[in-house]
């Protein structure tokens, strides 16, 4: 193999310096065995937006010839190895509108390897991950997904570990030497980290992945139409006003149907319809208009059009009547309102266990305190598990616990 | 009773007016029921600002009139009224359409086809007021129709023309009519007039159909788009420049039926080209010096003749070449200039090279870049110019260089 | 030709009597590709319920064009085009313009129909204001200018505006090791400013999305009040601010109870200060600024120099401002001769 390309598939913004920071490293890491790579952004994510899956390439080569090749595009079209660092996104990818679903794998070469950090087992992450036309590895590193922002980085030696893990995974083009040496150089770098992808390296767990295993869902997909097929102008239709739910009653908005963004989502809201007030404030202040007005006046979010922000958690003004929940918990987009409706009892055991999982991993996405990552990894390492960090009272917060 | 006799050139249901070229087309705004028109001040465009103002006061006219704040505003204003269904009319000079660049380029993709005057002006550095064509000329690789005028009179017949080409849905395109500062813009002639039953006879009133704003059409305008949606929108509009040139044929011929009157051939005027052996091409005015100089030199048995474009975008590029062809050589002056381009050569002479390529006859062509920032072109320089392209005609072959008339040196 | 004569009504919309009482239609509706928790994306989905259907809306390019349209494709149900980054006030006056002359012409059914023109603080209160300016002293025309404010120019991934607090980081202000604060311009007063410098203007007013039923109300009011108006909206950020999606409510409230944000509008002349800040004009002490800022990334850097200088500033807005929050004259100044 004369070149060796890479993609990071990751969550807009929260991983955007950990994803430059990879692609750079393996960059610099082949420079030290004397090769010559490229890194770079994917055009079409810019602006990227919080949550919304983005991804970052680094292609290396034996010579400038064949690097040429690879440099003035969009994306490649195939990668040796995805790097996912968040591992909800094992459900797939919707990058913009008329992108549809696509599969974490759908790049990856056939044999080629898909390197995620996750806490999850192989056979939880199958049920995510969409089936492949051809055999693949699966290879993990046991940890958090480590999330930042624009300004202020969690050093948490992820880009280390990955880096390490990396040199494992495709040793002909990255020695742990090497990596371990662009590591120390980097201004980012320090013996600890390089410590650290040492320990990735030898703790790597891989499975191979046959073309039978994984999730059947068939993604969605769309069509474009054709220059005479558009309307002039740059024009195109509004969406529809929504309908009432039923009988009359409620509200369900029409959703532009070419981005559903649910896959922007690490977390989802878990509603326990028995303790609403109906305030109306999940549903006023959800930026993604989520909830539908189901006929009694309860709100109830589409779980296709949810990102998870997590808005309806810190507002509402009822003790546990909304927990966000990680996402890996769930199956499908299925509406909570319509089970607990079906079978209250049913969804009440349903609800209790998802809420419970969260106990486990819940995940922070964001800044909240200068500090406060700091303080997070210190846990992280003193306790050898995994930090839980609890929402922030929303606007009544004297009504809650 | 004494007899009313009309005189010698009177048209029937038309009312002779001695009037500039901006009030020509003040008169041509009045009758086509203008809605709305945005000014701002900038010499020498402005003058028609100031004759709708007066339209609109003494009651002859109603539209919006708003005065803005900066020529970027004053642009904007009228491309959003066109999209709500609004007859809308702008203009400037110079700099001032400079300012106004950014919605110059996205009309075309928009598809507003708001109707213009540029009052062809010198761009600053330096602050002139004087003729050049640059400042429309910049418009054109971005799907504007562009055509120059010569006359009062042309102004006024085109202006009506240009909105029925204009909002004619196969083309929804922007056009910017060029009617050289002063020499037309402020100069008086007599100019016949069509009565407002003429007018509605020809000129359709505005409907933006499925492109319009409003809330019965409930429509999204101009979402972001990547590369996988640009070089489709980019290849409407090129549709759309292409189906103009036969919207325009039939506008002409339809003007000639109403009006009973019109030129026969709407892309250029010929002029005493029949037998001409050296054919001259110049843009607006300029074509009136060049048309006594060729009265002069045929005097003196010189077969010469002007060709002078009207519509520069679409380019006429077929019917050009044909009337070319047979000339023995051919003397381009262009009124703007084209630094570092293709032998320096002005914007009108690459164009017609261009256009010429491919022809079976290619006829030597001279460049001359004359008459810029109000320069007169005078006599004794299109005199030469002829005598030049002579020369070319003996030789056979022409000199690419380009060559500045009428400069101290 | 026309079905009633033309009167340049506008519509009358009645505030909401809290919040069960409000629109339960959405015009703004899911499928945009904005940040989880972006405060913008809010504003305007409350922004057209309030408005409703016999609305248009032209967005001007930033966070809430490319990102709501993205790409190729619509979250809007109401008729909305894109306009430039400077046009907004353009944009409505054009609008508002058109409308008027096709009804006043019998051209066009005569309706009062909204026109709602949305800027950032970086397309509005910098490049635009000429044209918002412009658009306010138009009386005879009626149409909103509702300009979000998240404090830069997002969508370029966040440089400085006028309208960024002293000291944040952007990628225009990054804190570096010789130079900790390139950014030391203080926010401009654009509602204040506006506001006074246009008195024919009937309406202008401040807003915050976490008080969401006042805000839409004061939108209803603003397209009932006629002639021109102006709306200023703070929208916390995730992404340029550097915070957890789901503290964007909690910070809209920070910024108003820190006084950083006051809540005011000024109708027919008249200042009122509403919500939250109306306790602080009354006596209510405000919380420290710290309590705001140091919940936001961009301000991770700030060392407590920053921290008291920033609260000095908002000190003055409150404790020497003529009228306090709104227009910053002061009535003496220490040691001036």
């Amino acid at each position: 193999m004369a070149h060796f390309t890479c993609e990071v598939v990751y969550r807009g913004i929260f991983q955007k310096n950990l994803a430059a920071r990879i692609c750079r490293g393996i960059v610099l890491s082949a420079r030290k065995a004397g090769r010559w790579g490229i890194a770079f952004g994917r055009y079409g994510d810019s602006p990227q937006r919080n949550g919304i899956p983005a991804k970052d390439f680094a292609i290396v080569a034996d010579s400038q010839e064949e690097l040429e090749q690879n440099m003035a595009r969009y994306e490649p079209k195939e990668v040796d190895v995805t790097i996912c660092v968040d591992d909800t996104l094992s459900k797939g990818v919707e990058s913009w509108a008329w992108y549809g679903l696509q599969p974490i794998n759908r790049l990856t070469v056939s044999g080629g390897t898909v390197l995620m950090t996750s806490l999850q087992s192989p056979a939880a992450l199958l049920k995510d991950i969409h089936k492949k036309e051809a055999p693949y590895t699966l290879a993990l590193i046991r940890a958090k997904a480590s999330f930042s922002g624009l300004w202020v980085y969690k050093e948490d030696h992820t880009e280390a570990r990955i880096l390490g893990a990396l040199a494992k995974i495709q040793p002909e083009f990255l020695s742990l030497d090497a990596v371990c040496q662009a590591i120390q150089e980097a201004e980012w770098g320090s013996d600890l980290k390089v410590a650290s992808a040492r320990k990735a390296h030898e703790r790597l767990e891989t499975q191979p992945i046959k073309i039978t295993e994984g999730n059947a869902e068939i993604p969605y997909a769309f069509e474009k139409p054709k220059w005479w097929e558009m309307r002039e102008g740059v024009t195109i239709p509004a969406i529809p006003i929504g309908k009432p739910m039923e009988g009359g009653k409620g509200y369900v908005p029409e959703r532009n149907p070419y981005f559903k963004k649910y896959t922007t989502r690490t977390m989802r809201p878990v509603i326990d319809f028995d303790k609403c007030v109906k305030c109306t404030l999940c549903w006023i202040q959800c930026p993604d208009s989520c909830f539908d007005v189901t006929p009694e006046g309860l709100y109830d979010a589409n779980m296709e059009s949810c990102c998870g922000c997590g808005v309806c958690e810190a507002v509402c003004p009822a003790k546990d009547c909304v927990t966000m929940v990680r996402e890996d918990a769930f199956e499908d987009n299925a509406s909570q309102w319509e089970m607990w409706r079906t079978d209250k009892a049913k969804y009440t055991t349903w609800m209790t266990d998802k809420i419970h999982s969260k106990e486990h991993i819940t995940r922070s996405h964001g800044f909240r305190f200068r500090g406060q990552y700091e303080e997070e990894i210190k846990k992280d390492l003193e306790q050898g598990g995994i930090e839980i960090t609890a929402g922030i009272p929303g606007e009544n917060a004297a009504g809650k616990k | 009773m004494a007899v009313e006799t009309k005189p010698a050139g009177a048209v029937a249901d038309h009312k002779e007016m001695l009037i500039s070229g901006s009030e020509a087309c003040a008169e041509a705004l009045t009758l086509a029921d203008l809605d709305v028109v945005t000014a701002y001040p900038i010499r020498p465009y402005d003058t028609v600002m100031q004759a709708i103002a007066k339209k609109i006061a003494n009651g002859h006219l109603e539209a919006e009139y708003i005065v803005a704040e900066g020529e970027h505003s004053q642009f904007e204003i009228v491309k959003h009224a066109s999209t709500v269904g609004a007859r809308v009319f702008c203009g400037s000079s110079g700099v001032g359409w400079m300012y106004a660049m950014e919605c110059l380029t996205v009309t075309p993709p928009l598809r507003v086809p708001m109707v213009c005057m540029v009052g062809n002006r010198a761009l600053d550095d330096p602050g002139a007021f004087g003729v050049e064509h640059n400042d429309a000329l910049v418009v054109r690789d971005l799907g504007w129709l562009l055509i120059w005028v010569d006359t009062a009179q042309e102004m006024l017949d085109t202006t009506l023309l240009a909105y029925r080409i204009a909002e004619d849905r196969r083309v929804f395109l922007p056009i910017a009519i060029s009617a050289d500062g002063a020499f037309l813009t402020h100069s008086q002639t007599i100019c016949q007039v069509p009565s407002r039953a003429l007018v509605d006879k020809f000129l359709p009133r505005y409907d933006r159909g499925d492109l319009l704003l409003h809330p019965d059409n409930p429509i999204t305008v101009a979402p972001q788009a990547n590369e996988d949606w640009v070089i489709e929108i980019r290849r409407q509009n090129d549709e759309a420049m292409k189906r103009a040139t036969a919207v325009i044929d039939e506008a002409y011929a339809d003007f000639r039926k109403v009006m009973g009157r019109g030129p026969e051939n709407p892309w250029f005027e010929e002029y005493m080209t029949e037998d001409a052996e050296i054919i001259l091409i110049g843009m607006g005015t300029i074509s009136l010096p060049m048309k006594v100089g060729i009265r002069n030199m045929r005097a003196q048995g010189k077969k010469v003749g002007l060709i002078r474009p009207r519509w520069f975008r679409p380019f006429p590029t077929e019917r050009l070449v044909k009337a070319l062809s047979k000339a023995s050589a051919i003397g381009v002056i262009d009124r703007d200039y084209s630094f570092g381009s293709p032998f320096n050569s002005g914007v009108v002479a690459n164009e017609i090279r261009a256009a010429m390529y491919n022809a079976d006859k290619r006829p030597p062509l001279l460049s001359f870049i004359c008459g810029l920032g109000g320069r007169e072109v005078t006599l004794e320089d299109v005199a030469k110019a002829a005598d030049m392209c002579y020369a070319a005609a003996k030789a056979g072959k022409s000199d690419p260089k380009t060559h500045w008339l009428g400069v101290r040196e | 030709m026309a079905d009633t004569a033309f009167t340049n009504a506008t519509q009358i919309l009645e505030p909401f009597k809290g919040v069960k009482k409000v629109t339960i239609e959405e015009y703004f509706t899911s499928g945009h590709r904005t940040c989880q928790g972006c405060e913008s994306a809010l504003v305007m989905k409350l922004m057209v319920k309030a408005a409703g259907p016999r609305t248009i809306v032209l967005g001007s390019t930033g966070c809430m064009y490319v990102a709501n349209t993205t790409y190729y494709t619509t979250p809007w149900v109401v008729p909305w085009m894109h306009t430039q980054l400077g046009s907004s006030g353009s944009a409505a006056l054009g609008t508002a313009a058109g409308l008027k002359a096709l009804m006043k012409k019998g051209k066009m059914k005569s309706e009062p129909i909204n026109v709602i023109a949305f800027c950032g603080d970086g397309g509005g209160a910098d490049m635009g204001l000429g044209a918002i300016s412009a658009t306010l002293t138009h009386k005879e025309y009626n149409s909103l200018i509702l300009l979000y404010d998240n404090e830069s120019y997002a969508n370029t991934d966040i440089q400085l505006s006028g309208s960024t607090p002293y000291g944040a980081n952007t990628t225009f202000s990054p804190p570096g090791s010789v130079k900790r604060l390139i950014h030391t311009r203080w926010k401009k007063n654009t509602a204040g400013m506006l506001a006074a410098g246009h008195t024919e203007c009937r309406y202008v007013a401040t807003v915050c999305a976490s008080y969401a039923v006042e805000m839409m109300n004061k939108v209803r009011k603003a397209l009932t009040i006629g002639g021109p108006t102006f709306i200023h909206s703070l929208d916390p950020c995730p992404k340029g601010w550097d915070y957890d999606p789901m503290l964007s409510h909690e910070l809209g409230e920070l910024a108003v109870e820190t006084g950083i944000f006051p809540l005011y509008e000024v109708e027919n002349g008249v200042v009122r200060h509403y919500g939250k800040t109306k306790a602080i004009v009354e006596g209510r002490p405000r919380k420290p600024v710290r309590e705001y800022l140091l919940k936001q990334g961009r301000f991770a850097h700030f060392t407590e120099e920053d921290l008291g200088y920033f609260q000095s500033k908002v000190d003055e807005m409150w404790d020497k401002w003529e009228i306090p929050g709104v227009i910053p004259f002061w009535k003496e100044r220490p040691g001036a001769k």
